[in-house]
């Protein structure tokens, strides 16, 4: 749209399109951007989360290796089949992925063992061994004993760390204390599927076991010490999946896993287990749609953001050009208020200016000229003065700068006196009346006078000559007093209704080419309003108005 | 104006109010009640006339010698560093120390000085044996009687050494059990007593030309403890014995028989924990029993009169007699009661006066201490529990904080007098509850018996009672109820909390045992008897392994939920430092909120008065935090 130069007024329509056209490619561009955003998150996560996996599902392994197996310690060597049994029972209860125990019974002594290690005069060997396990026939829990050597078998767990334990007495510095790691790595055997842990005797004990190596001790001691055979099943560790939207499958393999039939619509990972199960890897695959809805869930809400943030910036560039558009028309009122003014004004002023004019020129004056001169002055005068009168009046009532006046008045007599004096005005004027269930009410009579002329005036103003009438009704109704003004005159469009009670609003038509301000209805609005009543209007075009003024009822 | 005058009358209320409330309480600094002083081991010279101490000279320790008559002092040795562990008069000029040269093994040199300081010699020389003096006279002015393992390290054999020329000739040869050997007036050897751990048996001969030939055989759950030969009668010995009965009583035994032939002092009540005699008047002296404090009965009416002498020379507080000379006129003494360690003195029993040396810790000011007050209640099972509560002072009885403050075991007790923890604990506000629990020593061989294998369930029983009475009788306020012990005491503070959670707020251990797995293992098993012996006490761990498993607290730290502060020693050997780890981790996983003072020493050592400083600041702290702040 053009701009509209003549009002000096700028409107530039194509501005705000402009906005709203980048605003959208904008909006476009951050949802496509977000979306590519989601994506390489969803598959970044599908790669870095599979460590909260391993590591919750690693949980109870880790906690058996931490808490469990030291307390084997605990004992310093007083397990006996029985004890072991119960202390199995709560592992092979608590750890499901232990699948069976076997408890070496077992001394350090100066004395040769047969089966078991022979390092120097220091002597490790089993007294007995047990097994225990959920799937341990109750007649082969004891493997071996000193009786019984046939299940002995060398290159067993047993001897894998008693080397380790000789290798370590061996070197080992008595005069400081060995930190807690070494020890627990000096007596613990971590193979594959397997954990074979040896109960940590005291730094005083090894120091013995240490003179034990070289010379044969007097009198003869012999230690107890424990070990313990944890065998281990994988498969029965638990995996717990914290993102089951993210992993569709997971799996527990061996490492060599590493199936064909990945395509490309699928997604895998892998991670490997630590400790005893470093054999195997947890296995982790989704196919392409199913990580599309965890992309979509994740972009779900950035786009829902987005979205949002796209509509406040919409509705406040729709915000800006509805108050440009009031503006403009406000704008446009006043200047044409202004106009109509001047006008107004200008016509009594050329007619006092000739009326002036011809005085000063005229020689001499005769009674009747003279008569009609001051006639003509005085009553433009008036008018000027009547012009004023309501600029100033409209002007106080709007900023309530009057006092309300209190009188009580007849009804009867005040709508006939209006009647009277509009009649004198306008001969062609007919007007009605009636009057029911009130006579008398309080109010303020100047104002409820303004009213009745400022109606009366525009029922007259906007009638064509051949109907030019008015009906006034005072009807008592509910407590209150309302009055209805109908006339038979050109009514007001329907689109019109709403504004007609605003300041400077005219209806273009043929009835107001001079002589209105456009202030009359504006100024009953607020007359109403300042004698704490309500107005409102019912209109057909070319059938007549009806005002309607709600006034309190004060008696 | 008028409100304004209101609040000042409110604000001079206020004020009398809080001036006359009660004597704010000074809280004392920790390491006051631990000092000690810089003078110790006072002796006098078998003649009477100098006294010597070790006295404290910055870092170093040296062998003093005072002339009583004149009080002039000299320093006759001159090492750096605390070196001198014992010291002796042998004769009235010459003395013995032994110098320390390995403190970890308890290695040590001997040397004779004379009391001026001059020709000091080394007698023995450190070669990985130890060298005991049975009898600290010289024997024709040359000869002293020592035992050393220098044969056999596991078997002390008698010697006369020669102070003159450091010569050692063998006197008695052990045959391998011989734990300790006496000797009669004379200084001959006539005595022996062998010991398994266990069983000790009482060996005696007539005369040093005889074989030895057993007496009597004794258990571990008796007494039997020889205390001197009767002057005219050889084969008679008094001893302090409850074979056959439940208290110990003073009883003469002859030694031909085995039997005893007459009690000297017997009471069904009273547990005699020692006896004296008199070498100069060949009788003996007295016998001290223990009620709820030591106390004295007289055998000797002379000796009665000496001790009544100094109840009206020293008023009012406990008196013991630790050394004096030949004549048995001059005597080094040192007094104490609850409120104050007490000070040592000279007592000149000729002229009747006392002579004041030093102060035992001069920091303490006994109107600040607390009275230690003697209580017994019935324990559930109706055993008579005894035991001592210490009050804060200017403070009512009622609704107060409490420490219980189990002693360390196993048989041991709490005894009446100056404690400098009590005191610390009771200044702090604290209401502190020491109990000899079942077990415990000094109330009869019963007594101990009965604690036998009642670790964690009836001895806890009793402290817990105890506590019950004490919330009884409105003076424990049951929410504020702590618990601290050492060693076995840290044990049962540990325990208290999976036992007995209710009743407790919050546990410290220090040095506590937390496996009595580790416990039993720190007895090497070539001991069999004495392994035997703890099996009794404690437990078997190969019969009771699960009821040992139920009462030691690391493997119950699931059950524990209060806050608990442990303090270890890393370096104690008898520890498994690893496990204490343990428990701690175990407890933090728990979210347990644990406090951990791990020690590279004993902080009861002279020395390591940092890590004592640190410990006690700690547990005021903790103690703080968990009772008084609720």
């Amino acid at each position: 749209m053009a701009s509209e130069k003549k009002d000096g007024y700028r409107k530039n329509f194509s501005l705000i399109l402009t906005f709203i056209v980048l605003m959208s490619v904008l909006f476009l561009l951050s949802l496509g951007l977000a979306y590519r955003f989601s994506t390489k998150y969803i598959e970044n996560e599908f790669v870095s989360e599979k460590v909260k996996v391993l590591e919750q599902s690693i949980k109870p392994y880790n906690d058996f290796f931490q808490k469990k197996l030291p307390e084997v310690s605990f004992y310093n060597g007083y397990l006996d089949s029985a004890t072991a049994s119960r202390f199995v029972d709560t592992v092979l209860l608590e750890y499901p992925f232990v699948s069976k125990v076997i408890f070496y019974d077992s001394e350090v002594s100066n004395t040769p063992v047969n089966d078991g290690l022979n390092t120097g005069k220091f002597s490790f060997g089993p007294k007995n061994i047990y097994q225990f396990g959920s799937l341990v026939p109750s007649d082969s829990i004891r493997l071996f004993s000193i009786n019984d050597t046939r299940n002995f078998i060398v290159g067993d767990d047993f001897n894998a760390l008693a080397l380790k334990l000789v290798s370590y007495i061996e070197s080992l510095d008595t005069t400081r204390i060995p930190t807690q790691d070494e020890l627990f790595s000096n007596f613990s055997n971590v193979r594959s599927n397997k954990i074979t842990y040896l109960n940590i005797p005291r730094l005083e004990d090894l120091k013995i076991y240490k003179d034990m190596l070289r010379k044969t001790l007097d009198p003869s001691p012999v230690y107890q010490q424990d070990m313990l055979s944890f065998q281990l099943d994988p498969y029965k560790i638990k995996i717990i999946n914290p993102r089951p939207l993210l992993y569709q499958y997971i799996k527990m393999a061996p490492l060599t896993y590493d199936p064909l039939d990945t395509t490309a619509v699928y997604l895998s990972t892998e991670i490997t287990l630590p400790g005893p199960f470093s054999d195997y890897k947890l296995f982790f695959i989704s196919s392409k749609s199913f990580i599309d809805k965890e992309i979509f869930s994740y972009f779900f809400p950035i786009a829902l953001a987005i979205l949002f943030f796209y509509g406040i910036l919409v509705l406040v560039a729709v915000l800006i050009y509805r108050n440009l558009n009031i503006n403009q028309k406000m704008f446009k009122l006043q200047y044409d208020f202004v106009n109509n003014l001047t006008h107004e004004f200008k016509t009594p002023v050329s007619v006092i200016k000739i009326a002036g004019n011809n005085i000063k020129s005229a020689v001499t004056l005769t009674e009747r000229e003279l008569k009609l001169y001051g006639k003509i002055l005085d009553e433009e005068a008036d008018k000027l003065n009547g012009l004023m009168n309501k600029l100033l009046a409209f002007t106080q009532i709007e900023n309530k700068s009057i006092q309300l006046n209190r009188d009580r008045i007849r009804i009867v007599d005040f709508i006939e006196s209006t009647v009277e004096s509009h009649r004198l005005k306008h001969p062609d004027f007919n007007f009605t009346y009636e009057v029911s269930g009130v006579s008398t009410f309080v109010t303020d009579p100047v104002l409820l006078g303004s009213l009745f002329d400022n109606l009366a005036e525009n029922a007259y103003k906007y009638s064509p000559p051949e109907r030019k009438k008015l009906h006034i009704s005072a009807r008592l109704i509910k407590g209150k007093v309302v009055f209805r003004f109908t006339d038979h005159g050109i009514g007001i469009p329907a689109s019109e209704i709403n504004n007609i009670f605003k300041k400077f609003f005219r209806i273009q038509n043929q009835y107001n080419q001079n002589g209105s301000v456009g202030l009359g209805l504006a100024f009953c609005k607020e007359l109403v309003n300042f004698m704490e009543g309500e107005i409102t209007v019912k209109s057909k075009v070319n059938k007549g108005s009806e005002f309607k003024i709600v006034l309190p009822y004060n008696d | 104006m008028i409100g304004l005058k209101k609040y000042f009358f409110l604000v001079l209320v206020l004020l009398a109010f809080a001036c006359q409330r009660q004597k704010e309480t000074r809280t004392i600094p920790v390491d006051d009640f631990f000092k000690s002083q810089n003078k110790v081991g006072y002796r006098l010279s078998p003649d009477g006339k100098n006294l010597s101490y070790l006295k404290l000279k910055g870092a170093d320790r040296n062998i003093y010698i005072e002339d009583i008559e004149s009080g002039e002092g000299r320093i006759i040795t001159q090492f750096k560093g605390i070196n001198i562990v014992f010291y002796c008069w042998v004769s009235d000029n010459e003395l013995i120390y032994y110098k320390e040269t390995d403190a970890a093994s308890n290695q040590s040199d001997m040397y004779i000085i004379d009391k001026e300081g001059k020709n000091e010699r080394q007698l023995v020389k450190n070669e990985k044996s130890r060298l005991r003096i049975i009898d600290d006279q010289l024997m024709d002015d040359k000869y002293l009687l020592v035992s050393s393992n220098k044969r056999d390290s596991t078997a002390f054999d008698v010697y006369r050494l020669n102070v003159r020329n450091g010569a050692m000739e063998m006197a008695a040869k052990n045959p391998g059990n011989i734990i300790d050997w006496r000797t009669d007036a004379e200084g001959k050897l006539r005595l022996a007593i062998s010991s398994d751990g266990v069983n000790s048996t009482i060996l005696y001969r007539a005369s040093e030309t005889q074989p030895f030939k057993r007496v009597l055989t004794s258990n571990f759950k008796d007494t039997f403890r020889p205390i001197a030969f009767s002057h005219n009668r050889p084969n008679i010995i008094y001893a302090i014995s409850d074979i056959n009965r439940d208290k110990t009583a003073l009883v003469e035994v002859d030694c031909n028989t085995g039997k005893e032939v007459k009690n000297l002092f017997c009471n069904d009540t009273l547990n005699i924990t020692e006896a004296q005699y008199s070498r100069r008047k060949q009788k003996m002296s007295f016998v001290v029993y223990e009620t709820w404090k030591k106390e004295k009965y007289f055998l000797d009416d002379s000796v009665r009169q000496v001790y009544a002498n100094l109840d009206k020379l020293l008023p009012k507080t406990e008196t013991r007699i630790f050394d004096w000379d030949e004549a048995e006129n001059v005597f080094i003494l040192r007094t104490f009661t609850d409120k104050n360690p007490g000070s040592y003195y000279l007592y000149f029993a000729n002229r009747s006066k006392v002579r004041k040396l030093s102060d035992f810790n001069s920091s303490i000011r006994e109107e600040e201490m607390c009275e230690m007050k003697h209580v017994s209640y019935q324990s559930r099972d109706g055993l008579l529990i005894h035991g001592y509560l210490t009050l804060p002072l200017n403070q009512k009885a009622e609704n107060l904080p409490v420490v219980v403050l189990p002693h360390d075991g196993p048989v041991e007790r709490n005894l009446w007098g100056y404690n400098p923890e009590v005191q610390f604990l009771a200044n702090r506000g604290y209401a502190v509850f020491q109990v000899n629990y079942r077990g415990s020593s000094g109330y009869g061989k019963n007594f101990v018996a009965a604690g036998f294998k009642q670790w964690g369930s009836k001895i806890q029983d009793d402290i817990d009672d105890g506590v019950k009475w004490l919330v009884r009788n409105k003076i424990a306020d049951p929410k504020r109820v702590g618990i601290y012990g050492t060693g076995f005491g840290g044990y049962i503070a540990l325990n208290s909390l999976y036992l007995h959670p209710d009743t407790y707020a919050c546990a410290a251990s220090n040095a506590g045992v937390i496996n009595l797995f580790t416990y039993l293992k720190s007895i090497p098993p070539y001991q069999k008897p004495i392994l035997q012996m703890y099996y009794e006490i404690i437990g078997n761990p190969l019969t009771d392994i699960d009821k040992m498993r139920q009462v030691s607290p690391l493997f119950q730290t699931d059950k524990i939920n209060a806050p608990v502060l442990l303090a270890q020693n890393i370096k104690d050997p008898n520890n498994n430092s690893s496990e204490t780890m343990q428990f701690v981790k175990n407890l933090k996983k728990r979210d347990i909120s644990v406090t951990y003072i791990e020690n590279q020493g004993d902080m009861f050592a002279g020395k390591n008065g940092a890590l004592r400083h640190k410990f006690y600041t700690t547990l005021d702290e903790f103690l703080e935090f968990n009772l008084k702040r609720k």
